[in-house]
């Protein structure tokens, strides 16, 4: 089975969100429930000042913490699907400890007050067990991974679009968008990336151009320390994380 | 963890606790019983569906007019992706172009005609508006404008337009003018958009139009106040080939001048500040480094005759001793403007130091192909149309005109006859009644504005003051500048007593002024031509499929302006009768590619809707090292004469690219006028200085486009609001973003309510502070401040910044100094 | 009735009354709480994705840690033979149930699926999970701690079962608070809390909060009044219980301010910046540290600290010291955006809804009415009559049936 894993180049990344949309509408998000996130760091000042972004999806780590403290197992990473990590809406407790866990910031409790109101969730009311039913909602849906719109009371996350994924051709090294066979079965956030800042393929093989692009540009994961090993790599400059500093005290001249 | 890890085998537990799972759900179900704390929880799996169908579409969130393959299933439209074999999105998308199943499914939609109850009209006032019949509706309409015609009024009916989109809606409007009798039937919003660039063009090569770029093949790219990776046009196209030229070899060099820190300027190898309005000053500087530095393209621009001759600065060169090839004008343009405006010079007026002006400019010169690009940020000032001619000359400088990895203009698709011919169906009024003695509303092309393409940015004031008459009855199509023209509170007055018919989707400032609502159909319901922007300047035209049947009781536009013609006395009634209706329109035209198959085998309107996309490659025509060829079907082996260039490619007075512009020397007088230069040297490429408006304010204002506006009907979407303004974390709202220095100065505070006020007016937002931003410049990217536009929209701080922005145009363009504003800070 | 007839004031009027404002005050916040909860699921919390657990967690941990010390402090009697301690031990062992149940209880209404929770974790026994050892020691706990309450009101003080199943309790809250601390102590990613020591500190903290609502719970039984107490009870009270109060505050301070330094030390915004811009930025949490911990160590330190006055408002001030000090501690861990960028550019503010206050009102008065139902029918002064006869004093024989 292929250990699946996404490439990110931060030096053809435009940090134009097309990631994040294109992963909240496929997966149907709430507003700002973002699965896929791009992070913007500001640094420096007028006229040297920087600025720089990264996209975060779930790095579907090796050695995942938010799955050795789950207390019911509704988290879990399936080695049968790529080594992506799930969560099964009908056996999570709600209990949130995965997202006290992550150190990514991945992992989402979509029962909570509305980012922005009015409040979606009331404009499309549920018709059945699940949050919110918008008219747009993908039919894709598979409760044990997560995948749907999520019912209340548990926690959702990035499936790295597995009921894409797992349609993938047994073997095979690379799902490219660019190849209309695979087309469809490449994560969307991958699939829409227009400077093709993103790569998907099987990390176990050595052929892969996800491996090749990790060995040629020196392929770095991010908060590397945690031990969590993701299986997302970045490439270029900017692939680190700035220490936090409250905003109001950033520029206090 | 490890020890654990071993204890247990998991993969054993994963299995018995997914099947567990499946059937012990239904039992916690009979437990709970509280609905709040536990819904129901059946273990769900995938259910039953339907089949997928894929329609092919075009994004209609900005003008890129990316190719989409809209995903439909059991009647619901639930995915947007790019289409892979369509030459501008390749099968990516923008951020803005996954939303589009919002705009489809907006709760806040029309669905179906109204009329209007309260006669009122005001932000305050409530439509009352009632459903009515699209009959009823369309013969009010008709009845109104045949009533105009017989007063001999009709001249007071116009037609404002903003997102046109082909032949098939906004094309259909100018016949209307004609048939029925107005100047109006078609005023533009191209004067409140970007025409500074159209005209920079037209002044100095001729063609009245966007460029269209070889960004593949280009090695250095000169951004000046583009927002390129944000919003330039077409935008995921540029995205697309940002990835290529930042990874090809070599690498695509970039240096970004920008008024602000933006992604462009973060992404780029040189980010230079300017000071606004100062643009032309940089690229005035840059061509003086270029001439003196020797570096100008030859076999472009031409030579001295005597090949030890130099352009030193400060020092004239004799007139006959410059050879001029493809750039007219060069010898007057060095002695009369560039000798004297050295990096040196530049820096005092632009704040870029004069050694990165050099630096830039002996990259730039000395790397080709390069391309110098630009549009609102250089052009949206009182000296727009001279900036933007300064920037665009570097490309001469750099023989980039028509080359490969240079610069080009957009040729139009092989669109077939309409069965109908406007002449044929004019009667005596349409030819001859009154109306045409009427200038347009807008006083385009007269004395007021001899240059500009449109002024509706005018109309407003002109109505109110009756100059040159009142309007009676106006109808608007995807345009709202009752909300988004500058100084918007004008129109907000002029509106009330006009007839108003709004024909957009949504519950725009416009809808609720609006008399009649006639609701267009959004872009996924739509069959619409679309022929492309200037793109790779190869013809293309695209076509929008519905990939649903209208979900609300609307009507495309085009068909709305066919059933009004239909319902106007006279001839001009079996026009449209013959005409029959947009699809029959649409299949006109696609008869044209039957002789003339696209690259894809597209040869008619099946299978033109098949693939959703005509296309013709390669571009006609190139130049290649300083001489033009044509394209015989193999390579580019035709030479061109000097009059086929001028014909197809320079089509300026002189048949070369002015630096003395033909096209401004006629104007020289209204110029002279207008912008204070001696009418002598109208013509030349200079530095003038930029008029700043809004009063006696101490910053600057800009107003950026973000990547997710999607031209001001994004404004309603809740998933696009939360990721608006990832620069400074601008979610829910859009937050002015304020050097530290400048808000501090002011007592401000990172995150405190701030007014931002002008001689016009003032706004509030709340800001957060950019240290990498000018000192003396706000930023507040344009979106919010609606009264009107839906549940998400209306009321969402801050202001609106058009309110703050005053009426003034470059009179040369005609286009709305957006960007020039200056305003005042202060705590709220 | 008079105050001759019941020793315990709660047997009276006043404990009739109390439990009617009680259980008033329990069923009004329980209904407004599920009220909530029903319509608006937990969008009626003010918790989010990036600060997932809020004041219903950290009453949780308040009143799972006060019974843990309370199973503690009554280990000191029935497992190590402290004996001056025996005229509390069946209110300790009877508070630690009531205590948990309640903590329990606010727990359940704030997870997703408190009901799931029955099947899935057996079924799954995710033995990674801190949290999993957590609900099962407490589970053993709340078990151990019935078991022996039954012992003790069978009167059983001393048999061989009594002692066996003291032994297990003992060693249940130990693993139960300890796990729970590690639920914290081991989320390297959340550096605030990473501490390989989070369990000694939840046992040095769980045994202060104990004592001060063991001391005011206890007063409040006998009116506030200690000549009604008995003897033995009137000597712990004015011998050990205090001096052991007082270590437990000074070891309390002791180690918030350990872990001050350290964190205030590190260069490690996540730790430092925890401490300069949330803790020690909020007046709350000043006052709980002086207020509420530092001035009754002072004032028990001194002589005063026999007085009942003192004894009681140093119990009110410490419940109150440590409550904040879970909500901070809960919260703390989590006011650093991981991850963020430029979304959430400061730290993550956090205030609980009414919804969240309701849970903790519900919690309170849980506990309280449970309380007052024990003092009231299962006479919890009961302590070995040898302890009770020892220093005979007129009138000190219990009530005892």
């Amino acid at each position: 089975m292929a250990k699946w894993g996404m490439v990110i180049d931060l030096d053809k990344c435009t940090g134009c969100q097309a990631c994040t949309t294109a992963c909240s509408m496929e997966n149907n998000t709430l507003p700002g429930e973002t699965w896929q996130d791009v992070l913007y760091y500001n640094a420096g000042e007028y006229p040297s000042g920087q600025m720089k972004w990264l996209p975060r999806p779930c790095m579907q780590c090796e050695n995942p913490s938010c799955v050795h403290v789950c207390p019911t197992r509704a988290t879990y990473k399936d080695p049968d699907a790529g080594g992506i990590v799930f969560v099964d809406w009908n056996k999570c407790i709600g209990c949130k400890y995965c997202m006290i866990a992550c150190p990514y910031g991945v992992r989402f409790y979509a029962d909570e007050k509305p980012l922005i109101e009015p409040d979606i969730r009331d404009v499309f009311p549920s018709d059945n067990a699940q949050l919110w039913s918008p008219p747009y909602q993908n039919p894709e849906e598979d409760w044990r991974r997560g995948i749907g719109i999520q019912p209340k009371g548990v926690v959702s996350k990035c499936t790295f679009c597995y009921h894409k994924v797992k349609h993938a051709p047994e073997g095979i090294a690379d799902l490219d968008e660019d190849n209309p066979d695979v087309k469809e079965y490449v994560p969307a956030c991958v699939r829409t990336c227009a400077p093709k800042a993103r790569y998907f393929g099987d990390l176990d093989n050595p052929e892969s151009q996800v491996n090749q692009l990790i060995g040629d540009k020196h392929g770095v994961r991010l908060k590397d320390h945690t031990g969590n090993k993701p299986q997302v790599y970045y490439l270029g400059a900017g692939a680190g994380v700035p220490a936090f500093t409250p905003a109001d005290k950033e520029n206090n001249a | 963890m490890k020890l654990f890890q071993t204890l247990i085998n998991r993969r054993r537990f994963l299995q018995s606790s997914a099947a567990v799972g499946a059937s012990a759900g239904a039992v916690a179900t009979g437990i709970t019983g509280l609905k709040g704390f536990s819904p129901v929880s059946e273990a769900r799996a995938q259910a039953p569906r339907g089949e997928t169908t894929i329609t092919k579409n075009v994004c209609a969130q900005c003008p890129a007019r990316c190719g989409i393959d809209v995903y439909t299933t059991d009647g619901r439209v639930h995915a947007i992706y790019g289409t892979s074999d369509n030459p501008i999105s390749n099968g990516k998308l923008c951020p803005k172009g996954h939303l589009g199943s919002y705009f489809l499914y907006d709760p806040d939609r029309f669905k179906g005609p109204m009329k209007r109850t309260n006669p009122n009209k005001g932000r305050d006032e409530d439509p009352g508006f009632v459903p009515i019949s699209w009959e009823e509706a369309l013969d009010t309409v008709a009845e109104r404008l045949n009533d105009l015609r017989r007063r001999g009024e009709s001249h007071r009916f116009s037609m404002f337009y903003g997102r046109g989109w082909g032949s098939s809606d906004a094309g259909i409007q100018y016949p209307f003018g004609e048939l029925y009798g107005t100047p109006n039937a078609a005023i533009g919003h191209s004067s409140m958009c970007a025409d500074g660039s159209k005209k920079a063009k037209q002044a100095t090569d001729g063609n009245s139009s966007y460029s269209s770029y070889d960004y593949r093949n280009a090695n250095y790219l000169l951004i000046i106040g583009a927002s390129f990776l944000e919003a330039f046009r077409p935008y995921n196209n540029v995205m697309q080939m940002w990835g290529h030229m930042r990874t090809k070899s070599p690498k695509t060099r970039v240096t970004t001048v920008d008024v602000r820190m933006s992604p462009t300027m973060a992404a780029s190898d040189r980010a230079l500040y300017i000071k606004p309005g100062t643009d032309g000053a940089f690229a005035l500087a840059i061509a003086h480094v270029i001439l003196t530095e020797g570096l100008w393209d030859r076999e472009f621009v031409g030579d001295f005759t005597n090949p030890n001759r130099q352009f030193v600065g400060g020092r004239r060169i004799p007139a006959n001793s410059f050879n001029e090839k493809w750039v007219h004008g060069l010898a007057d343009w060095w002695n009369e403007e560039l000798l004297e405006r050295t990096p040196e010079w530049a820096e005092e007026i632009t704040g870029i130091n004069a050694e990165d002006i050099r630096r830039t400019a002996i990259e730039f010169g000395s790397t080709r192909p390069a391309v110098a690009l630009f549009e609102r940020g250089a052009t949206g000032h009182s000296n727009g149309t001279y900036n933007g001619m300064a920037i665009h000359s570097l490309n001469a400088l750099v023989g980039s005109l028509f080359a490969e990895g240079g610069i080009g203009y957009q040729v139009a698709p092989s669109y077939g006859a309409l069965p109908v011919e406007v002449s044929d169906y004019m009667d005596d009024y349409a030819k001859n009644g009154a109306w045409k003695d009427q200038p347009r509303i807008d006083m385009k092309g007269t004395d007021r504005w001899p240059m500009v393409g449109n002024m509706m940015q005018e109309c407003a004031i002109n109505h109110l003051n009756a100059d040159p008459y009142t309007l009676d009855t106006a109808m608007f199509y995807y345009t709202n500048p009752i909300w988004s023209a500058p100084n918007p509170q004008v129109w907000e007055e002029a509106l009330k007593n006009v007839f108003i018919i709004d024909t957009s989707p949504f519950p725009g400032e416009t809808a609720m002024y609006a008399d009649i609502v006639l609701p267009d159909c959004t872009y996924l319901e739509r069959t619409q031509d679309v022929p492309t922007y200037p793109f790779e300047g190869w013809p293309m035209a695209e076509l929008r499929t519905p990939a649903v049947e209208p979900i609300h009781d609307t009507k495309m536009y085009g068909d709305v302006i066919i059933e009004l013609g239909k319902r106007i006395d006279g001839p001009m009634g079996d026009y449209y009768r013959e005409l029959g209706s947009v699809e029959n329109y649409i299949r006109h035209l696609a008869a044209g590619f039957a002789d003339d198959p696209g690259d894809n085998g597209v040869d008619g309107f099946e299978s033109w809707k098949e693939k959703g996309v005509w296309y013709k490659k390669p571009y006609k025509w190139r130049q290649i090292r300083g001489e033009f060829y044509e394209w015989d079907g193999q390579r580019y082996s035709r030479q061109m004469s000097a009059e086929e260039v001028q014909e197809h490619l320079l089509k300026t007075p002189s048949g070369k690219f002015e630096v003395r512009s033909g096209f401004l020397e006629e104007h020289a007088a209204y110029i002279e006028e207008e912008l204070g230069i001696p009418r002598e040297r109208a013509g030349l490429v200079q530095w003038v200085a930029p008029v700043y408006t809004g009063g006696d304010g101490d910053l600057h204002f800009i107003t950026p486009k973000t990547p997710l506006h999607a031209e001001g009907r994004g404004a309603n979407i809740p998933q696009q609001m939360m990721v608006h303004q990832p620069i400074v974390g601008g979610r829910n709202t859009v937050y002015l973003e304020v050097h530290p220095e400048t808000a501090k100065a002011r007592g401000i505070n990172n995150g405190d309510r701030v007014r931002i006020s002008s001689d016009i007016g003032s706004i509030e937002a709340e800001c957060r502070f950019v240290a990498s931003h000018r000192p003396d410049t706000l930023v507040l990217p344009f979106e919010y401040g609606h009264w009107a536009q839906g549940r998400w929209a209306k009321g969402r701080g801050p202001g609106n910044s058009s309110e703050i922005t005053a009426n003034i145009s470059d009179p040369i363009s005609g286009l709305a100094s957006y960007y020039t504003g200056k305003v005042k800070l202060e705590r709220a | 009735m008079t105050a001759q007839t019941h020793k315990n004031a709660l047997q009276g009027p006043l404990g009739w009354g109390l439990l009617v404002i009680a259980g008033v005050v329990l069923l009004v916040s329980l209904g407004y709480a599920i009220s909530q909860i029903m319509a608006h699921g937990h969008t009626s919390f003010n918790t989010s994705s990036v600060l997932p657990w809020g004041q219903p967690i950290a009453t949780y941990v308040f009143f799972a840690l006060a019974s843990s010390g309370l199973g503690l402090l009554a280990a000191l009697p029935l497992v190590f033979g402290f004996k001056q301690y025996y005229p509390v031990a069946k209110r300790c062992i009877f508070l630690a149930f009531a205590l948990l149940i309640s903590g329990m209880s606010v727990l359940a209404l704030e997870l997703g699926h408190v009901f799931r929770m029955l099947w899935v974790i057996p079924m799954n026994l995710q033995v990674q999970s801190a949290m999993f050892w957590m609900g099962l020691f407490y589970a053993l706990d709340l078990i151990f701690l019935l078991w022996k309450f039954s012992k003790l009101q069978g009167g059983h003080w001393d048999s061989k079962t009594a002692k066996q199943v003291g032994i297990a309790s003992f060693i249940g809250v130990l693993l139960a608070s300890g796990n729970l601390a590690l639920i914290f102590g081991m989320m390297s990613m959340r550096p605030f809390w990473f501490d390989a020591l989070m369990p000694v500190y939840f046992y040095i903290t769980a045994i202060t909060s104990a004592i001060a609502v063991l001391l005011f719970l206890t007063y409040l039984a006998y009116g506030f009044k200690r000549e009604r107490m008995p003897s033995a009870l009137q000597a712990l009270l004015t011998g050990a219980l205090p001096k052991l109060f007082a270590t437990s505050i000074g070891l309390t301070l002791l180690f918030i301010l350990v872990r001050a330094i350290t964190g205030l030390y590190s260069n490690n915004p996540e730790i430092s910046i925890v401490w300069t811009d949330y803790l020690f930025d909020s007046g709350v949490y000043i006052a709980a540290l002086l207020i509420g911990l530092l001035l009754p160590f002072v004032v028990l330190l001194s002589k005063l600290r026999n007085g009942i006055g003192i004894q009681v408002l140093a119990a009110l001030l410490v419940t109150f010291a440590i409550f904040a000090e879970r909500f901070y501690f809960v919260v703390g861990g989590q006011v650093v955006p991981l991850f963020k960028g430029t979304w959430v550019p400061n730290l993550i503010s956090y205030s609980p809804s009414a919804t969240e206050w309701s849970l903790t009102v519900f919690g309170f008065s849980l506990c309280l009415v449970l309380y007052l139902l024990g003092e009231k029918f299962l006479h919890l002064g009961d302590m070995p009559s040898h302890i009770a006869n020892k220093s005979a004093q007129p009138g000190t024989a219990e009530a005892a049936a």
